[in-house]
């Protein structure tokens, strides 16, 4: 039950934390 | 195939970790969220057959922008006629259809345009995929509730969070792929299409799998339901029939309806808005990077604001969405008269946090007044408050900016009446939020009465 909880929460975390950073990096371009 | 997505089959186990549920709802809000994102298909559909600029032959961007619009439409449209199907045949089957109607719209509109008929994509990604967008949208909601007695705001939150971040993933994932697929005859789009119809419906199906309702008499280990009575927290369920009659319906329909006009039309206009408020010293790219702070707030919102209103309470969390609402709208014009961006960045940040706040909190807020039986339906039917903001604030925003610079007003200070007319929204919202009352019991459901008596 525990392996299958990390695998579920890294399939929809590890695309999200990809979005995050991209999005990031262009956000901070409005404080250069 | 049937069997599998049936209500009986989904029931969990003795012993299951309801902490499974909430990434089955992620796998479909994550997805269907890309609607945010719609737009960075804009400009490359206009130019399918110039590739390189928009020929007469091309749809021009007036035509493109439909399609986004009938998608919203239709979304809000079938949150309200399918809620009820969707809590009678549980989430699973529901998870399921809305997979196949948004990745049948990419792949229904990947044949528009193969053929350039853009009536495929008004009837793919726009009917379609927007009844997918809807369907979808609620078919966790109740369910995710039944697991989280005791935190059902951060339960909903965790879900809807999900929507807001579906462009962070969406918008980058189509750019990548666009240029991934251009060769000199094609700019990719219908490679794009294709491929995030595969790919979006796989996704879902992790959430269809992993999906599951807890049994009838489940209840969280050492957890009781509270003794102390709060009017406006019912024990008592309302039929979805008699519920959309009750003013406390209409109430939180404006309620909703309010928030999410003051917010979207910030979210519409940000790009503009920043450049043409602080001139020079903002560029598009800089802009753009504006827009995905605000997605960020807008989804981080959805979370914090939804756990949050477990403590608070819901009427409480509204009060704050409303007050402090007014008070930052109010800021902003005088932010831009500062010239300070960190200021203007600061408070559309918290604004578009309570934006998503307001859309997360409100399954919780329906679950206080009307009870767990039909709160995915009713919710369902309140969704059409967000197809009406989506239309009216928008719109709002756009047409006093117009008035304002054809009145000679310049374009530093265009937005500052809209600012205000927006705290005026949100001074109305604030009025209905206060006047909630508790349902009465003459509405509530009685099993072995008619539907209600």
């Amino acid at each position: 039950m525990a392996v299958r909880l990390v695998l579920l929460w890294a399939a929809v975390g590890i695309p999200l934390l990809w979005g995050v950073e991209k999005t990031l990096e262009n956000a901070i371009k409005l404080f250069q | 195939m049937s069997s599998f997505l049936d209500r009986a089959h989904t029931v969990a186990p003795p012993g299951y970790n309801r902490f499974l549920v909430p990434p089955a709802a992620l796998a479909v809000h994550l997805s269907i969220g890309q609607a945010y994102a719609f737009s960075t298909f804009n400009l490359p559909l206009t130019k399918l057959i110039g590739l390189s600029k928009s020929v007469p032959d091309d749809w021009t961007l007036k035509q493109i922008a439909w399609i986004f619009s009938i998608a919203i439409v239709c979304l809000g449209l079938s949150a309200a006629f399918f809620g009820r199907w969707v809590e009678s045949v549980g989430p699973r089957k529901a998870m399921f259809t809305a997979a196949l109607c948004f990745s049948g719209g990419f792949l229904v509109s990947a044949v528009g345009i193969y053929t350039h008929q853009l009536w495929l994509l008004y009837l793919g990604y726009g009917v379609l995929g927007g009844c997918g967008l809807g369907i979808g949208y609620i078919s966790p909601v109740s369910t995710l509730i039944k697991w989280f007695p005791d935190r059902p705001g951060m339960a909903t939150g965790m879900a809807i969070m999900g929507f807001g971040g579906g462009a962070l993933i969406g918008a980058p994932l189509s750019t990548y792929l666009m240029g991934r697929f251009a060769t000199a005859t094609s700019n990719g789009v219908l490679e794009t299409f294709v491929t995030m119809g595969v790919l979006y419906f796989v996704f879902m199906m992790l959430g269809v799998y992993a999906v599951r309702v807890p049994a009838a008499d489940w209840k969280p280990a050492g957890w009781t339901a509270p003794v102390v009575a709060n009017k406006m927290i019912t024990k008592a369920n309302v039929h979805v029939d008699v519920a959309y009659k009750t003013p406390q319906f209409i109430l939180l329909w404006i309620v909703l309806c309010m928030n999410v006009t003051a917010g979207i039309a910030v979210l519409s206009q940000a790009s503009p808005m920043i450049q043409e408020m602080f001139g020079s010293r903002v560029t598009p790219v800089a802009a753009a990077g504006f827009v995905g702070l605000l997605s960020i707030f807008n989804m981080l919102g959805r979370f914090f604001w939804a756990s949050m209103s477990d403590y608070l309470g819901r009427r409480t969390t509204y009060m704050i969405f409303f007050l402090l609402g007014i008070l930052l709208y109010a800021l902003v014009p005088t932010t831009g008269q500062m010239g300070s961006i960190v200021l203007f960045v600061a408070a559309c940040a918290v604004i578009l946090s309570m934006y998503g706040g307001g859309f997360a909190t409100i399954p919780a807020y329906l679950r206080d007044m009307f009870g767990i039986m039909h709160v995915g339906a009713i919710h369902g039917r309140l969704l059409t408050a967000w197809s009406a903001a989506g239309v009216l604030g928008p719109i709002l925003l756009a047409y006093i900016r117009e008035d304002q610079i054809a009145a000679g007003v310049p374009k530093t200070e265009a937005y500052s009446l809209t600012m205000y007319i927006m705290c005026g929204l949100l001074f109305v919202g604030f009025l209905a939020n206060l006047a909630m009352r508790a349902v009465s019991e003459r509405h509530h459901f009685r099993e072995t009465a008619s539907a209600h008596s």
